[in-house]
């Protein structure tokens, strides 16, 4: 598979204290990888820099082979990368208005049909398309947040912690929802931060984070032949 | 009497409201305070003293000339100063800190180049002779800066509420983080933003010598305590609050000055001080959902 996220070396951090220190990864077209680490790792500051929230101190970013390391993140949303924060959504904005954010650089036409789409994929949404994010719950509010970073039809859809905040009920919801964007098999390539081992399930590869650095990286079957992984992440089962 | 009052406090409120928006709207999409906002609002009012006694201009067409220029001079002015603040640890003090020095400069430097005597503007441009409206004889000159007031919040609201910018203006209202995580270019949206303040607050100067009496270069201050009273009774960061803000501080305005004048000018430190006690969030705050 062609390689569309490269990132290598990445140094970064916030003020004096470094937060990363050489942290790289790969997504291909089309694949699903999970960054897997634990509070404080530093997945969000590596997903920040991936996305042009923060900068690398350090090493290079490479969309499609070019350099984006200095690029500001409305370029790469362009480029066709969006990223879903923790917060995820406009809770002062409609849930309509959400989806249009979303997909600001797509042409109006195209875009309210977009927006059609989604509100078929996500029929709870479309029966509150007038109310304001803020009056969903947390669950709805994530596939919210999801339905919004889909509507520009990213080619890399880039998340951070999409299960926290959630009860297991509505992480299962939130994996089958992605899930089901895998078996469309839209073309669509994940970058999923997280510490909850269920988006395993989703994932093509893994690579894990400890103290800003990347120790280790394969698929899920070798991540569970590594005992000291998965001791460390899947416990003693 | 009291209809009188009501209906001159309405008027005056939509003026004030007018007064206030452009400070909500900074503070709304940068989370700074403009102390140099009653400045600008006076630099306005000189403009259209100017552009009267030079040229014989209009207020009206000063006004149009003014939102212009402003915005012209905001849009600029925000890259040269705000996005050096933000980066800054503390902003917030050093945003009041330089808006303060600026609106110190702004009086200086208009001090300098008109003295300080007080300016007005003929009332007959906007009208002469009483208008009647609900049995209340008001001077034309109020009616005219209301309605025009009236017609900027408008604008103000079509712009936030039916323009694609105005929306993405409104999504770093609400959450600058994620306007930044979504892509907005929230320079831009805040620049465009700080402009259209800047125009705004340069009309309501315009009609300042009109609806407070007369401009001097030192009323910056006073109007921004105005400005903070309407704007916090409104809620802080909603625009549209403001003119709720504007008119229940119109209206308490000339019910004190109709029953209680000498107590009148006590009237935006007292709204200030009920209001931050009772109702923090502003009389209209809006709560979300948090689970």
């Amino acid at each position: 598979m062609a390689e569309l996220l490269t990132a290598e070396g990445i140094c970064s951090g916030y003020g004096q204290v470094q937060v990363l220190w050489g942290a790289g990864l790969r997504v291909a077209a089309g694949e699903r990888v999970v960054l897997l680490g634990a509070n404080g790792a530093g997945k969000t500051t590596l997903l920040k820099v991936l996305v042009g929230l923060m900068p690398a101190w350090e090493g290079s970013v490479r969309l499609d082979g070019a350099d984006i390391t200095g690029q500001r993140t409305d370029r790469r949303v362009r480029a066709g990368l969006a990223y879903m924060s923790e917060l995820g959504v406009f809770p002062g904005l409609t849930i309509a208005e959400n989806l249009r954010i979303g997909g600001q650089f797509v042409p109006r036409a195209a875009l309210s049909r977009r927006i059609e789409e989604l509100f078929d994929l996500f029929p709870d949404l479309a029966a509150k398309r007038r109310a304001l994010a803020g009056s969903l719950s947390g669950g709805q509010r994530k596939m919210l947040g999801i339905a919004k970073a889909l509507a520009a039809r990213p080619r890399l859809l880039v998340m951070d912690e999409p299960s926290a905040g959630l009860s297991p009920l509505f992480v299962q919801q939130v994996i089958a929802v992605l899930g089901r964007f895998r078996a469309e098999g839209a073309g669509l390539a994940m970058l999923i931060a997280e510490q909850n081992v269920a988006f395993l399930d989703l994932a093509e590869r893994v690579y894990t984070l400890e103290g800003g650095r990347v120790r280790f990286s394969g698929t899920v079957a070798e991540l569970h032949a590594d005992d000291a992984l998965h001791r460390a992440y899947f416990g003693l089962a | 009497m009291l209809i009188g009052a009501v209906v001159a406090g309405v008027v005056f409120g939509l003026y004030f409201a007018l007064v206030g928006l452009g400070l909500n709207l900074v503070f709304g999409v940068m989370r700074i305070v403009n102390l140099a906002h009653g400045d600008v609002l006076m630099l306005g009012g000189y403009a259209a003293w100017w552009l009267l006694s030079a040229f014989g201009l209009h207020p009206l067409v000063a006004a149009v000339l003014v939102l212009g220029v402003f915005i012209a001079v905001g849009y600029p002015l925000y890259y040269l100063v705000v996005p050096q603040l933000q980066r800054a640890r503390d902003s917030e003090m050093l945003s009041l800190i330089l808006f303060f020095g600026l609106s110190q400069m702004i009086e200086a430097v208009t001090t300098i180049a008109v003295g300080t005597t007080e300016r007005s503007l003929p009332g007959r441009m906007l009208g002469i002779g009483p208008f009647i409206l609900l049995g209340a004889r008001l001077p034309k000159p109020w009616v005219f800066s209301g309605v025009v007031s009236a017609v900027a919040v408008a604008g103000v609201y079509l712009y936030l509420y039916r323009t694609r910018l105005g929306m993405l203006t409104r999504a770093v209202m609400v959450s600058r983080d994620e306007a930044l995580a979504t892509g907005i270019d929230v320079h831009r949206v805040s620049a465009l933003a700080f402009g259209i303040a800047l125009g705004l607050a340069g009309v309501a100067g315009v009609f300042a010598p009109f609806m407070l009496g007369s401009i001097t270069p030192a009323m910056g201050p006073d109007i921004n305590l105005t400005a903070f009273a309407v704007i916090v009774v409104g809620t802080l960061g909603n625009p549209l609050g403001t003119v709720a803000g504007g008119v229940i501080y119109g209206v308490a305005l000339m019910l004190m000055q109709t029953y209680y004048s000498s107590w009148a000018n006590l009237l935006p430190n007292l709204l200030l001080i009920a209001v931050l006690l009772v109702r923090p969030e502003g009389l209209f705050g809006r709560k979300t959902r948090r689970a």
